[in-house]
């Protein structure tokens, strides 16, 4: 029996969100292979909830959730642990590298490879690391990042802050091993 | 507007998440204080740091084709 041609525009539509899909899978397992399988499984899925998907809204968010719903399910043992996020406090990699008298503080990022970039992407806990795909990488409003979450905007907004500084301090850390910052002793005394 | 409200805002003003009178309020401040917009300009450049760096990974032509041949 030939496909019917709604399901072929549905999946054509569905497969221009690949490389988004594909860059998450990567980045929620870590390992390519997983990540194909990831991305082969949501793909299928998508497919079978096709009638649950409106036409019109934001195709690319619920496809992203399908397969970060997918990814949670696998992980469910570890959930609990994953939930409860290492706070660094506040910590704002600019204000540091200004205290430390890098200036200009932004020469610092040129410095950095990308390769390291992606790695303090993927030390994230996977809560944090999710946001910051959905929000920096795929440039999701708060409100779709929200909804492909699963949870309040306010809550996404805050975790997306709080990945942002543990990312900022990773990259840090990464700067002065790699000796691109060094954390000298000529720090400002305030006076009196 | 001042430099802690500037700094507390700064992050939804990066992502365009503010309302519009916010927005202009920010971009306001901004322009008159070189200090704030430094860490603007430095905030934008990380958050475009990490989206160039983790884009540069594609799915597999493979992979694409054997979707397109499961699901078409
Ligand atoms: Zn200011």
């Amino acid at each position: 029996m030939a496909e019917s041609p709604p399901q072929t525009a549905f999946a054509e539509e569905a497969l221009t969100h690949l490389d988004t899909l594909y860059r998450g899978a990567l980045r929620l397992t870590r390992d390519p292979d997983s990540a194909q399988d990831l991305v082969q499984e949501a793909y299928l899925r998508a497919l079978r909830y096709q009638h649950s998907y409106q036409p019109g809204t934001n195709m690319k968010a619920w496809l992203f959730a399908i397969m970060r719903n997918l990814f949670w399910d696998r992980f469910k043992g570890s959930r609990k642990e994953d939930v409860s996020l290492d706070d660094v406090g506040e910590f704002v990699l600019y204000d540091k590298l200004r205290d430390e008298g890098a200036k200009p503080e932004a020469d610092v990022l040129d410095k950095l490879a990308a390769s390291e970039v992606v790695a303090a992407v993927e030390k994230l806990p996977p809560l944090h690391r999710e946001v910051v795909l959905l929000g920096d990488v795929e440039g999701f409003s708060y409100r779709d990042a929200a909804q492909t979450l699963g949870v309040p905007i306010r809550t996404a907004m805050s975790r997306l802050h709080r990945a942002r500084q543990q990312l900022q301090k990773s990259l840090y850390d990464y700067a002065l091993e790699s000796g691109i910052v060094r954390a000298n002793g000529t720090k400002e005394v305030p006076n009196e | 507007m001042n430099c802690s409200d500037c700094k507390e805002k700064l992050d939804r003003y990066l992502d365009r998440e503010l309302s519009n009178t916010e927005m202009l309020e920010l971009q306001l401040h901004l322009e008159g204080c070189p200090p704030c917009t430094d860490n603007y300009e430095f905030q934008a450049s990380l958050k475009r740091l990490v989206k160039v760096c983790c884009e540069q990974d594609k799915a597999p032509d493979a992979l694409r084709e054997k979707l397109r041949q499961i699901l078409t």
